[in-house]
């Protein structure tokens, strides 16, 4: 008992397990006591989120949501792989050092520029959406080439390589894995961003659609349960793409002897 | 005394320079390995470049692997060729490989840089893995090996490579007693499988490379950057290829006119 109140403690995984659970009891028991009329007390919560789920309403809008994210994470690793690659190349570098400027840039300033460059409003949500993730796709990829280490692009110039065979071994193959990684990381981010950008075109729904529908009329029992599966989705995706990179990418589970 | 002779030049450095913006750090670095000759022994030249840390022992490593070009000045191997990156082969401290490949792929990565091994590649994985005592480890990651596996493996690539030089950068750095008995057979293993392989070790561990070489260099810092300030050649010493030459007398003497030099 002593032991997880000391600094850099070891504790086993099982007593992580009951300590966790019993932290998720307190903060339920705590929220359940606080809770006055206006917050929904969170066995109110788990009911409407036990019959939103059976409804077909959401799991209408957590599909049309979950299409669009991936939709927006496929077209921005493509573009993020493209200028992060091809930012070892002088001429790209500065394109790719815009891009992870570009993290400063507000989405709400850009929508009449995007309306005006796409065409309909499911265009508008997926290039709002992609614009917001690349940036941060390309900050953490071009972390990822900064930080590669002299040595590995010694070993294969030391092969005899070319630079762009080498590129190719240390950068595209060498750091597939890392893509994974930044996507791990950064599915948070687009995630965040899915329930603002489905606010700009309510039409075709979406969870932040639903989200803020929810929010308009003040019904927080709902809108809490919403943001429990938005939650809950989270964390699956995160757990799926740190399985695909342990069986995709065996090396990098493997302990160093 | 074994006898010899010093036939064709295989490496000269002539004036070799490196400068960092206005900063010397090696100026007028002049040496020459050549062919040595041993009746009856297939017997490569070991030469030792030693210095103290920070003398630059890296960059003249680096210059010589072809991995940065000098100021001024040139490293010519093979009579007439400027030695460029991928002319020798390179065996880094800690003794790197790629994480995310197996051994095997990344030996397959230098036997595909060697158009001697053109259509035998497996084979001379194969045949060289067992004798380096590694083929368990072929389908393994750098990860799942020991120190020692590790190193044979990097020694391996850079031989199925095919370059005749192999440097090594301080090789002997962080390893036990016995580990290091082990690389210094493997050294001497490697030194005598072929007449022109040319093993150049930098080191500042002075005992053990004084042991295993034939010819040692002390690079040491002058005013205008460093500089060799000695030569020694073991052979003419009578100090080269003994197994227990650490028992003779000589060789202590060797080693502390090394260290007053340095």
């Amino acid at each position: 008992m002593k032991k997880i109140f000391q600094p850099f403690a070891v504790i086993n995984s099982q007593t992580f397990i009951i300590m966790a659970l019993l932290q998720v009891v307190l903060a339920l028991v705590l929220w359940h006591t606080t809770s006055n009329g206006l917050m929904p007390q969170p066995g109110k919560v788990a009911a409407a989120l036990v019959h939103l789920s059976t409804t077909k309403l959401l799991i209408d809008n957590v599909l049309v949501s979950l299409v669009l994210t991936l939709k927006a994470m496929l077209y921005a690793i493509i573009i993020t792989l493209f200028f992060a690659y091809l930012s070892v190349l002088p001429f790209f570098r500065s394109i790719a050092e815009f891009i992870v400027k570009c993290r400063y840039l507000t989405l709400a300033g850009l929508i009449f520029v995007f309306t005006l460059l796409t065409q309909n409003g499911s265009a508008l949500k997926l290039w709002l959406l992609i614009f917001g993730i690349v940036p941060f796709f390309v900050t953490s990829f071009l972390s990822v080439i900064v930080h590669i280490h002299q040595q590995e692009y010694d070993l294969c110039k030391t092969l005899g390589y070319s630079n762009w065979r080498t590129l190719y071994e240390v950068i595209i193959v060498g750091k597939a894995d890392k893509v994974l990684e930044i996507l791990q990381q950064n599915f948070a981010i687009a995630w965040l961003m899915i329930t603002m950008v489905e606010g700009l075109n309510m039409s075709e729904g979406g969870i932040g659609a639903l989200l803020i529908k929810y929010n308009k009329y003040n019904d927080l029992t709902n809108v809490l349960a919403l943001q429990l599966v938005i939650f809950l989705l989270g964390l699956f995706f995160d757990a799926l793409l740190t399985i695909m990179r342990r069986w995709l990418f065996p090396y990098t589970t493997l302990a160093t002897k | 005394m074994t006898a010899y002779t010093k036939q064709q030049v295989l490496l000269q450095a002539t004036d070799v320079c490196l400068n960092y913006r206005d900063t010397p750090v090696l100026h007028d670095i002049n040496f020459t390995i050549k062919n040595i000759m041993r009746p009856g022994v297939e017997q490569g030249q070991v030469v030792s470049l030693l210095g103290r840390s920070g003398v630059g022992k890296t960059q003249l490593f680096r210059l010589l692997a072809g991995l940065q070009q000098p100021t001024s000045g040139s490293i010519i191997i093979d009579g007439n060729k400027q030695v460029q990156a991928g002319d020798m082969g390179v065996v880094f401290q800690h003794y790197y490989l790629f994480e995310w490949k197996t051994i095997y792929q990344s030996l397959r990565m230098a036997t595909s840089q060697n158009p001697v091994l053109k259509g035998n590649e497996k084979e001379a994985i194969e045949k060289w893995a067992a004798a380096f005592d590694i083929t368990a480890c072929l389908h393994k990651y750098p990860q799942q090996l020991s120190g020692g596996q590790r190193q044979r493996a990097s020694i391996m690539q850079q031989l199925l490579k095919g370059s005749k030089f192999l440097l090594f950068d301080e090789p002997f750095s962080g390893l036990d007693v016995c580990v290091l008995d082990k690389v210094v057979d493997m050294l001497l293993q490697v030194s005598v499988a072929d007449e022109l392989n040319t093993l150049i070790i930098v080191s500042h561990d002075i005992e053990t490379s004084v042991a295993i070489s034939d010819t040692v260099y002390i690079l040491g810092k002058e005013e205008g950057g460093s500089t060799i300030k000695k030569e020694i050649d073991l052979i003419e010493r009578d100090l080269a290829w003994h197994k227990d030459v650490r028992r003779h007398k000589a060789f202590a003497d060797t080693l502390d006119e090394i260290k007053a030099s340095l």
